[in-house]
């Protein structure tokens, strides 16, 4: 059955995504997010650069390529997401 | 003693609607989700029209002491609280199924003429049902997929002001008959079951400059 995601949980993919990587390595490079999100590379890109702007996600210069670092602003937005998500699961909806 | 616990009722429906749309609305300014907005509208819809009743009654009691409701006040309530149940089925309707062709939309529109010579109340009584059980049943296929444990606790609320609601009609044709204290208290049951899942959640405010939309 093909699943849908929405925008918020498409972000959180990548939030989670981010942080799971800035703990492993000094943040995730867009390839990685790519196979982790399972999101096509334009798509990735815009939402990048509006998490990058909104504080969630900073983004550093690594040897050849950017990487992406989950901020303290996107940590919190990351658990307020977790939380929600929850809350609205209990109602069988997605956030 | 219908009155006490019709008061009761509607208490509790307004405290646990605003609690839940607070609640609700903290989720969409912290996280902009369309889904926690509709539950905004949606809870704060029920709790105003729960409150809206329960004020009738107190009104009514303490003011010009009269036992009867007035039944513009009820349907007031009652119409306020179906517009929130209609966003509970709403967002289940966008998540899973929309009909496309205009049978299906047309079909939708029939009940309206059924319906049409029975009395205001009762035919946002009928709205309530149909869409408290639509949510319901979405609710319990969510849980069964996903089987989490608040889901099955809002399903079965949904589910009991469903029951609540159905047992009311009963009250119609056996007016002076214990069925409608009965119906109430499987609504306050309904209520208290669509609260447990929020009451495991810790509440904690935190604010973004601007929202997430401008992707």
């Amino acid at each position: 059955m093909v699943v849908y995601r929405t925008k918020i949980e498409i972000i959180g993919d990548i939030l989670v995504s981010a942080q799971e990587q800035t703990v492993e390595q000094d943040g995730a490079s867009i390839m990685q997010l790519i196979r982790h999100v399972n999101i096509s590379h334009g798509r990735l890109s815009k939402i990048l650069s509006n998490l990058v702007s909104q504080g969630l996600l900073e983004q550093v210069n690594s040897d050849r390529a950017y990487k992406y670092r989950i901020s303290g602003t996107g940590k919190n937005f990351l658990s307020e997401y977790k939380k929600f998500y929850k809350f609205t699961s209990d109602f069988g909806l997605s956030i | 003693m219908e009155l006490f616990l019709e008061g009761i009722l509607n208490l509790i429906g307004f405290i646990i609607g605003l609690i839940i749309g607070v609640f609700s609305y903290i989720g969409y300014k912290n996280t902009g989700s369309p889904v926690l907005f509709r539950l905004t509208i949606a809870f704060f819809a029920i709790g105003i029209g729960f409150g809206i009743i329960w004020s009738g009654y107190i009104v009514n009691e303490v003011i010009f002491e009269e036992e009867k409701m007035n039944r513009g006040i009820q349907a007031l309530g009652l119409g306020i609280q179906t517009i929130g149940y209609f966003f509970i089925a709403f967002s289940h309707t966008i998540k899973s199924f929309f009909p496309k062709s205009r049978y299906f939309r047309s079909v939708g529109i029939l009940p309206l003429f059924f319906l049409s010579a029975m009395n205001i109340e009762h035919i946002i009584r009928a709205f309530s049902f149909i869409l408290l059980v639509y949510g319901s049943i979405e609710t319990i296929v969510s849980y069964i997929e996903g089987k989490q444990k608040g889901a099955l606790a809002v399903g079965i609320g949904l589910g009991l002001l469903a029951f609540g609601e159905f047992i009311a009609w009963y009250s119609l044709i056996f007016p002076e008959s214990i069925i409608y204290s009965i119906s109430i208290v499987i609504k306050i049951s309904g209520l208290l079951s669509l609260f447990i899942p929020i009451s495991k959640l810790p509440l904690r405010k935190i604010k973004f400059d601007d929202n997430l939309d401008g992707e």
